[in-house]
């Protein structure tokens, strides 16, 4: 807040300075981010290559062949699953770390930086050593299957399969991140709560239960909140896994988005799908931080 | 000695063992692909197949070195660098600008103003990322580096602007109210007083920006053509489009692509840390 | 700031500099070969230009094959796009006709248009104009190890018809072979199954109905019955483990590794399976065999009937004259020969041919110059959306997500929702 007595004073160079310092972000949010996304509203009613102007108007046949389409239906699962995994297998290992990682004790720090190491790496570098790993030829996991005197299986050439194999890469990736989190929490719990407990007669567990997971609740929303919209937008590990496949079996639906948009130039079914996953994304935004992220 | 052991609570010692076998679980599940392939790298493609685990029987040093003296390697690393420098450079420029703004001035449609930046958290660049190529086309920066930051920072802008504003507002109030009466101006504060306390600040929203720009690939795929501006993550694409099965040399690519990210980490671990997870403190 | 505003414009610099050439003229060359012999031989050619042109460098870019595919609709919309691209002809260089990202070079190749086989040139004239110049063309046809064909004691040679081919594939994997491998991953290798099925079941007036919507369209009787009998095969699940997940290029270097013993190729495969087996050596010559396409009972299509590639570079639009000069050096009888002298192509240059050297290649020259109904590959020839349908919809009927009939309705689907 700043004296009525100086802003009084220096009205005119809080307009110079609001003149100066605002209209570069403008300018770049207005052109690169609310254009487009209203441009997707616009370019989904035609059938365009993007050559010239648009003038095919097809009205909503975009968005229904979006719908009719398979792989739609398969990238939407996709993100389902990603999203249950993480909340079922990804968060409880995240936490169960970080509540070892959190006490002091040799090499936990660098148990730490290991496990957040594979948040670091790039998507596709990511994505590229799997390829290696699943390789049902030269792969570690072939070379395993062989000293059992067993064919190795192709996880990422099968229907069945290629879904597996992302999620498994998906939590290798992302639960070193979620832990950060809930240790940076832990970090910044009252010891004397759980002292408290202790002296009360609490077992590690009982206070562990009733008192710094409680503690975590917020952190635990936030965790979900991030697995939710980082599944919506995951493309990179996927195209050097599978692009997609086999028979769009691990699209997902920024990969079905490129897939089918990008690569065909099919800029009216393209924005179609960009819609549609805009509108998935800023409704479960707003409507999760209205019910469960309310207070912060 | 013969006191019956309680329910519900293991000896410690178990309870010890059991926590470092989980954690030496977690470990190899981690560490084993990555080690795998900086070993990888140093083997023949025979004997990667028979032997991928362990050290190679006969270190093979030209993988990598053939890599390291290769002028594709080194531009890449120049192209991404070049990029993510001038993508973190500018969202840091443009966003605490608007962020100063945001913290000590009210005007009218302020508070609305600032909600319209907050829309950019609520969506992926890739929901419009058609619409955005046509853009980029339509102002003739396809094929350009800024063809690929202006984007970037445009999305960057929304967290890094409350990040900022955050930080500011946190700033002692006194400090802008007493140079206000000394007819201090405002873009002087920013440049004078609030910038050189915000270092903390500017390393991890630098951070960010950076991180997520160099490791960055759908945006750099859709509006770069010519290799010769490629960033790595497109580069190694195209190196395993051409190697296709030949393992050891693409585990060799991949080793040396990741090594600059993992230099930066080990060196710049607390602003890593601090900068991948503060966007989290406040969603 | 000061460090940032310094970093901000040396950031800067670094861009113009790198996206500036120096005062000569440069050629931007886009190409998919994976050969390195092949490469070298362009390089060699190349270099020949420049020397020949002072002032003029030839730059040449490469991308694998189905990344080239995906990267091209967004690739010609800029204006720094390749000034030289591969094309395989059809409805794909239509649209990009229609696009207007591409040359008119009609009136500039007064003096190599007689030098061309007619047909080859044909193919890339659309409306009466000649966008860029052919230079290769291929067959597709399965391609065969006959070690480990005597193993299943197959003989590949007498495969004729498309119970032959079940035939072998039971007893090759009676025999613990692999009997073929495919490149499922890139889709593409399996809509060859499916094209050249219909090739030899309706022949040309089928697909030419097709095309009018006559008959049902692609879900006419011709596709489904096509997908029936690649379904017939499929079922005996004949391909390498893994198949839906191998990229092209890995398929044909397990080839070359010889753990499989055919594979249903382009005529280049050939030379490429060699290159890209581990040991480099691949498939030799004596072990090698080649058979077309197995006909089907009571087929229209003739046996000589091929699908296959004609092969050519397109000039795009702002392309430098010496772009085509060098199209055009390319396209030469002497190029054309030293490539074919090593094997790498089938020439469309008249009296090329006479350089082929060896006994495969001049057998599918023979197919291709006695065929009388040559169909281009269909992912290329109903135009860039419609094509990638049909590589999707195969590689499903092969993965067992898709049933012949939803094959059919799926092409004609897109076909009506066109490009």
């Amino acid at each position: 807040m700043i004296a009525s007595s100086a802003r009084r004073q220096t009205g005119a160079g809080q307009m110079t300075a609001v003149v100066l310092f605002l209209p570069p972000a403008i300018l770049l949010f207005t052109l690169f981010v609310v254009l487009p996304i209203v441009e997707a509203a616009w370019y989904g009613n035609y059938s365009w290559n993007g050559f010239g102007t648009p003038t095919n108007w097809v009205g909503f046949d975009n968005y229904r062949y979006v719908f009719e389409a398979r792989a739609f239906g398969l990238a939407l699962r996709n993100n389902v699953l990603i999203i249950v995994v993480s909340l079922l297998i990804q968060l409880p290992l995240a936490l169960t770390l970080a509540l070892m990682l959190a006490e002091k004790f040799r090499g936990a720090v660098a148990l730490r930086m290991l496990f957040f190491l594979p948040y670091v790496l790039a998507e596709v570098a990511t994505g590229l050593i799997f390829s290696f790993v699943y390789d049902g030829d030269y792969g570690l996991l072939a070379s395993i299957y062989r000293v059992f005197g067993a064919e190795a299986p192709h996880l990422l050439a099968s229907t069945q399969t290629s879904m597996l194999a992302i999620l498994i890469v998906v939590v290798w990736k992302y639960f070193g991140f979620h832990m950060m989190l809930f240790i940076a929490a832990l970090q910044g719990q009252d010891r004397n709560l759980i002292e408290a407990a202790r002296i009360d007669g609490a077992s590690r567990w009982q206070a562990l239960r009733y008192v710094s997971i409680p503690l975590l609740y917020p952190t635990i929303r936030l965790s979900i909140f991030f697995a939710v919209v980082g599944s919506l937008q995951l493309f990179d590990l996927v195209m050097p896994l599978t692009r997609g496949g086999p028979a769009d079996s691990s699209q997902t639906m920024v990969s079905f988005l490129y897939s089918h948009g990008v690569t065909r130039m099919r800029i009216g079914y393209g924005s179609a799908i960009g819609v549609i996953l805009f509108v998935i994304c800023a409704t479960f935004a707003i409507t999760y931080k209205r019910w469960f992220m309310r207070d912060e | 000695m013969n006191e019956p052991v309680r329910i519900g609570r293991r000896p410690p010692e178990l309870a010890t063992l059991y926590r470092v076998l989980f954690l030496t679980v977690v470990a190899a599940f981690v560490a084993v692909p990555l080690l795998a392939t900086v070993l990888g790298g140093f083997k023949s493609l025979g004997e990667l197949r028979t032997n991928p685990f362990g050290l190679p029987s006969e270190w093979e040093w030209e993988n990598y070195a053939d890599i390291l003296t290769s002028r594709r390697y080194w531009r890449m690393l120049g192209n991404s660098f070049a990029i993510s420098t001038m993508t973190s450079a500018l969202a840091l420029v443009v966003a605490s600008m608007a962020a100063f703004v945001f913290a000590h001035l009210r005007f009218f449609g302020s508070r609305m103003l600032l909600n319209y930046f907050t829309m950019g958290l609520l969506f992926p660049a890739a929901t419009a990322i058609l619409p955005l190529f046509i853009k980029v086309r339509d102002l003739g920066l396809l094929d350009t580096y800024f063809g690929v930051v202006l984007p970037q920072v445009a999305f960057a802008l929304a967290m890094s602007i409350l990040l900022f504003r955050r930080f500011f507002k946190d700033l002692p109030t006194e400090l802008l109210e007493a140079a206000l009466v000394d007819g201090c101006t405002y873009p002087k504060f920013f440049r004078f007083v609030t910038l050189p306390l915000s270092r903390p600040i500017l390393a991890t929203v630098g951070t960010i920006t950076f991180v997520h720009s160099w490791n960055a690939y759908l945006v750099p795929l859709v509006m770069l053509n010519s290799d010769s501006m490629y960033p790595w993550p497109l580069g190694i694409m195209v190196y395993q489009g051409e190697y296709t099965s030949d393992w050891h040399l693409i585990l060799a690519f991949i080793t040396l692509t990741i090594l600059p990210t993992f230099l930066l980490f080990v060196f710049a671990q607390k602003h890593i840390v601090a900068g991948l997870t503060a966007g989290a403190v406040k969603g | 700031m000061n460090a940032l505003n310094r970093s901000l414009l040396a950031g800067v610099a670094l861009a113009f500099s790198a996206g500036t050439s120096l005062a000569q003229t440069t050629v931007k060359w886009l190409h998919l070969e994976v050969n390195p012999a092949q490469i070298k031989i362009w390089e060699e050619v190349a270099r020949e230009f420049e020397a020949k042109n002072p002032g003029t460098k030839v730059e040449m870019q490469f991308l694998e094959n189905e990344s080239y595919k995906a990267k091209l609709p967004t690739l010609l919309q800029s204006n720094d796009r390749p000034h030289i691209i591969y094309s395989w002809a059809g409805g794909v260089l239509k649209a990009q006709v229609e696009a207007g990202v591409l040359q008119d070079i009609s009136s500039q190749i007064g003096d190599v248009r007689d030098t061309i086989s007619p047909a080859a040139l044909a193919a890339f004239t659309v409306n009466g104009k000649t966008y860029g110049l052919p230079h290769a063309q291929s067959q597709t046809g399965f391609l065969y190890n006959k070690e480990l064909m005597a193993k299943g004691s197959v003989d590949g040679s007498t495969i004729k018809t498309w119970e032959d081919l079940l035939g072998a594939v039971r007893k090759l994997k009676a025999a613990g072979v692999t009997p073929i491998t495919v490149g499922g991953g890139d889709k593409w290798p399996l809509h060859f199954y499916w094209t050249n099925l219909a090739v030899r079941i309706g022949g040309k007036a089928a697909f030419e109905a097709a095309l009018q919507g006559k008959d049902g369209g692609f879900e006419g009787e011709t596709f489904q019955k096509a997908g029936e009998y690649m379904k017939q095969l499929v079922d005996l699940q004949p391909f390498q483990n893994g198949f839906l997940g191998f990229k092209n290029p890995q398929s044909t270097g397990f080839f070359g590794d010889g753990k499989a013993a055919m594979s249903l190729v382009i005529s280049t495969v050939y030379h490429q399976q060699k290159a890209l087996a581990a040991d480099k050596v691949g498939i030799t010559d004596d072990k090698l065999g080649w058979f077309d396409f197995p006909t089907v009972p009571g087929g229209k299509g003739a046996a000589s009937d091929t699908l296959g590639g004609i092969n050519g570079w397109l000039l795009t639009r702002g392309a430098p004259k010496t772009a085509l000069d060098f199209v055009k050096h390319f396209v030469s009888k002497d190029v054309q020969m030293r490539l074919a002298g090593a094997n790498f192509l089938i020439p469309v240059v008249k009296g090329a041919d006479a350089g082929i050297n060896n006994a495969f290649m001049r057998n599918i020259a023979q197919n291709l110059a006695r065929s009388g109904y040559h169909q281009n590959f269909y992912d290329q020839d109903l135009g860039p959306s419609v094509g990638r349908v049909v590589n999707d919809a195969t590689a499903e009927l092969a993965g067992g997500s898709m049933t012949p009939r939803q094959v059919a309705k799926a092409v004609q689907d897109a076909w009506k929702q066109g490009n």
